[in-house]
């Protein structure tokens, strides 16, 4: 939803910021203004234009085999077409990187954002740049790519940019779901030529998370509690409804207790005491300062059932961030913080 | 004599009636503050719950420990802090007011907000662990940002002897700008940490528990009635350097002690809360417009009301979007400036306003 992972300030905040780097967009249309006239006539020809491919077909149909091109919609309803699997592709993501090398086209892989570090393999990948705000235009342009695959979090003016320099541009929406990240998947799957791959990783994801919910199907709810980030202890912040953190807790045999909450935002610790959660699950990464220890020491924090029965567990962020399949190991993970008793005490 | 001089042409309205109406106000905002919350705790069980806790007074009662909890390791040292934020605030932003002769002043005018920033940011985005040195990292990476970048301005504008307070102000602003845009740039560089970097930038950061109380009252308590007795001082520097020497005031150590005590003041504040806009900036003015611009009372009464206010939008900030909560620095400028343009309405009519 309006709730990407790496903006968990929400919308309005990322607005703002674009707004301000909105300022720089002029300069960088005039900067690659220069870079746009040798390639744009590379970067033209494969572009969507029903006529040209008429032409193109029409004169030598014996040995063109069937129209290979590809016409999807994106996720900002875009019709994208390509004139057949992308080879040259570069993700603005780290969650489209990662989607890229589950299916099997890492190798297809030419560029990437900054923050996209997972596979370990991806590092080895070019890197364009910043994940937010001005992306290098120029860098993507010397890629030659023949896809962009951007996000969410990819600001509007940068599509729009890349638009105009000719570049072929394939916004992957955020799923709200696991339906959504498969049809993510498949969508992925046909860009670059890997469906095969890409319906037998869903067929094997779908089966895990059925495996997840059918063990918790008969349990009862546990109330859980999401920190997103405790720099303000007496007010967290959180996800609640309408967030992918919301939907795995759900389906791992929790109840949020943000759930009144719309997408992101700060809970009063008042509220936190007063909900009782039975389990508390924060994101946890090399920048968060929080452990399950310097949680339960927070003043107030003591008496809440979670930190009294030592049920405080810190989740790789990166997993539940990044709308990739690393989502079905969060699951998996979730599950078990959540009813241990059904997973055979993985706990650590 | 300078004081008979200096308080020529100042009306002097309310006496003791602005004393005894702040301090009410303060004394109510802080119960309110207290009593409301997501959690719906009546006031009987707060009053009795708060009368349990003095000593001497044998009130004994049935109060689930979660109701202690709520109050007692909560709403009470959130009270406080944010009362003592308050107070710094309006106190130190009426002094800058006093010393730079300028109504555009606030505490972060010579650059304790940008310079608290810029080490904050900094703190995180080295992620130094929570506790670092046995300090509260953030906290005290703000604290020493802000202290330091005052002290830079205070060089740079030192001329000689002399510290013209315009050439303050500029070296001020200069610095701020450079501090801020380090502070963006560290941002820009670090995106994990940034939303934690906004978070505090919009004045919604509070430690929670009572250290960062305890942390605050000895600077708070040295710097804020240092202000308070600055009063004369102040009304002098309204004539002028030059005059106010010939009153006989030393004013270049009267502004040495003025800015070390106001951005001592400020530069507290904004560690354990964050960049609060608009309090300081605001509530000096308010308390002029209803009390007369004698500094000996401004100064106090601007203490004592910027605690009021910043506990009233506190209030807001945590039950309006409930069981949301919003930064509470967002509030003070999106309630206090309406508020602010309707007090101005109502007074410019009657009274000259600086």
């Amino acid at each position: 939803m309006d709730t990407h992972a790496f903006w968990p300030l929400g919308r309005s905040n990322q607005v703002s910021l674009w707004r301000l780097l909105s300022l720089l967009v002029p300069v960088a249309l005039i900067s690659t203004a220069c870079a746009r006239q040798p390639t744009a006539e590379s970067q033209v020809e494969p572009a969507p234009s029903p006529t040209s491919q008429v032409v193109e077909q029409a004169p030598a149909p014996p040995e063109a085999p069937a129209d290979e091109s590809i016409t999807l919609v994106d996720g900002v309803g875009r019709q994208v077409t390509l004139p057949g699997p992308a080879k040259r592709i570069v993700s603005l993501a780290p969650s489209n990187t990662e989607i890229l090398f589950a299916l099997g086209a890492g190798a297809q892989l030419v560029g990437r954002d900054d923050i996209s570090d997972y596979p370990p393999e991806a590092q080895a990948v070019t890197s364009i740049g910043s994940t937010y705000g001005q992306l290098n235009s120029e860098a993507i342009l010397a890629l030659e790519p023949d896809l962009v695959l951007a996000a969410d979090i990819t600001a509007p003016e940068q599509v729009q940019t890349l638009e105009s320099l000719g570049v072929p541009l394939f916004l992957l929406p955020n799923p709200a779901d696991f339906e959504g990240l498969f049809d993510n998947l498949e969508t992925v799957g046909r860009l670059t030529g890997h469906l095969d791959q890409a319906e037998a990783l869903v067929e094997e994801l779908r089966a895990r998370v059925e495996a997840v919910t059918d063990k918790v199907a008969s349990a009862d709810p546990v109330r859980v509690f999401y920190e997103v980030d405790g720099t303000d202890p007496t007010a967290p912040w959180t996800t609640g409804a309408g967030t992918f953190q919301d939907v795995l807790m759900g389906l791992a045999g929790g109840e949020n207790i943000a759930g009144d909450i719309q997408g992101w935002g700060q809970m009063n610790l008042e509220t936190i005491v007063a909900r009782d959660p039975q389990v508390i699950i924060f994101g946890a990464g090399p920048w968060v300062p929080t452990t399950a220890e310097s949680l339960a020491a927070r003043t107030g924090w003591d008496i809440i059932s979670a930190v009294q029965t030592g049920r405080v567990h810190g989740i790789d962020t990166n997993w539940v961030d990044r709308p990739g399949p690393r989502l079905v190991d969060a699951l998996e993970q979730i599950a078990v913080f959540i009813h241990p008793e059904l997973f055979g005490e993985e706990t650590s | 004599m300078m004081d008979a001089q200096a308080r020529e042409g100042m009306p002097r309205r309310g006496g003791r009636t602005a004393w005894l109406l702040s301090l009410a106000l303060l004394l109510a905002m802080a119960m309110l503050n207290a009593s409301m919350g997501p959690v719906k705790i009546p006031l009987s069980d707060i009053l009795g719950m708060l009368a349990s806790r003095i000593p001497g007074l044998e009130i004994s009662g049935e109060w689930s420990l979660q109701f202690r909890t709520i109050l007692f390791d909560i709403r009470l040292p959130n009270m406080i802090l944010i009362a003592l934020a308050g107070m710094a605030l309006g106190g130190s932003g009426a002094a800058y007011q006093g010393l730079f002769r300028n109504p555009l002043a606030d505490p972060y005018i010579i650059g304790v907000a940008s310079g608290a920033g810029l080490g904050a940011v900094l703190a995180m985005a080295a992620r130094w662990p929570a506790d670092f040195l046995g300090m509260a990292a953030v906290p005290a990476a703000a604290f020493a940002g802000g202290l330091i970048t005052v002290g830079l301005v205070y060089a740079i504008a030192r001329i000689g002897r002399a510290t013209p307070v315009t050439t303050l102000i500029l070296a001020g602003v200069a610095v701020s700008s450079f501090a801020t845009a380090m502070t963006s740039m560290i941002m820009l560089l670090s995106t994990e940490e940034l939303h934690r970097a906004v978070n505090w930038m919009v004045g919604g950061f509070a430690l929670g528990g009572w250290e960062p109380v305890l942390a605050s009252i000895p600077y708070l308590s040295i710097s804020l009635t240092a202000l308070a007795m600055l009063g004369r001082p102040l009304n002098v520097l309204q004539f002028g350097d030059e005059q106010a020497r010939q009153m006989g005031l030393e004013v270049e150590r009267a502004k040495l002690i003025l800015i070390v005590m106001a951005s001592m003041a400020a530069a507290t504040a904004v560690s354990f809360t964050g960049i609060i806009a608009f309090v300081g900036l605001i509530v000096p003015h308010v308390v002029r417009l209803l009390w007369g611009p004698d500094y000996r009372r401004l100064i106090p009464l601007a203490i004592l009301s910027g605690g009021s206010f910043l506990l009233a939008a506190d209030v807001i900030a945590r039950m309006a979007l409930s069981p949301r909560e919003l930064p509470v620095g967002v509030v003070t400028s999106a309630v206090g400036a309406p508020f602010f343009l309707w007090l101005l309405q109502r007074a410019k009519t009657r009274v000259r306003f600086w």
